[in-house]
């Protein structure tokens, strides 16, 4: 049976530790969010908009495609 | 835990004090127009930590906007079941074609009733919301 939930999955995590164990607060602040939303996108409880992954991958420097990855609605 | 958690936890202590204060009032003076005041607690809602946010300017962000959003609409969802529930219920107990007489002052008090629950469903919708699922 077809999952109906949309996963869009972030390695915002991996791309923090890459960046020299980029903290949460910095991440948050250059991308305009609180750390709390931070850490919920990293614990996958938050799907972020489009205009604010936008904004993450661009404090890594990636394109966005590299940080978020749609994973697809349907599980064969 | 996040400013707006914080909101809703001291919400939902200010609610539970208005009801508890209320209890009291009507339990020792019993059940008039001055038991009203006792929503005057509802005041403090107004001062929660979340209120630093506003003076220095922090806004929420997306995340928090939608869970203050759904949150919201929790709260009036939960007034409009309400207010449907004792339309009913009114009509079911007194008969169809009843008439019913109130003093004016009930009638504030539903108002302050009602948003007593706007208050506390927004509370608990906030606090489950971040400690929510994806959609959260």
């Amino acid at each position: 049976m077809p999952s109906r939930e949309p996963e869009i999955a972030n390695h915002i995590r991996r791309f923090r530790f890459e960046q020299g164990e980029m903290t949460q607060e910095y991440l948050a602040k250059q991308a305009g969010v609180t750390r709390h939303t931070i850490m919920a996108l990293e614990a996958g409880k938050y799907f972020p908009s489009l205009l604010l992954a936008f904004r993450i991958a661009r404090v890594f420097g990636a394109p966005v495609e590299q940080v978020f990855e749609y994973r697809g609605n349907e599980r064969k | 835990m996040s400013d707006s958690e914080k909101w809703a936890w001291w919400t939902l202590g200010v609610v539970a004090l208005t009801i508890a204060a209320y209890g009291a009032l009507v339990a020792f003076l019993g059940h008039g127009p001055a038991t009203s005041a006792v929503f005057a607690l509802l005041a403090l809602t107004a001062i929660p930590a979340s209120s630093r946010r506003y003076f220095t300017g922090t806004k929420f962000d997306e995340r928090e906007r939608e869970i203050a959003s759904k949150a919201n609409r929790a709260g009036f969802g939960a007034l409009w079941v309400a207010f449907v529930g004792l339309i009913m219920a009114i009509y079911f107990v007194k008969g169809w074609n009843a008439t019913l007489t109130v003093p004016a002052w009930t009638l504030m008090e539903t108002l302050w009733w009602a948003t007593t629950l706007i208050f506390g469903v927004e509370a608990v919708a906030t606090i489950v919301l971040y400690r929510g699922g994806p959609h959260a």
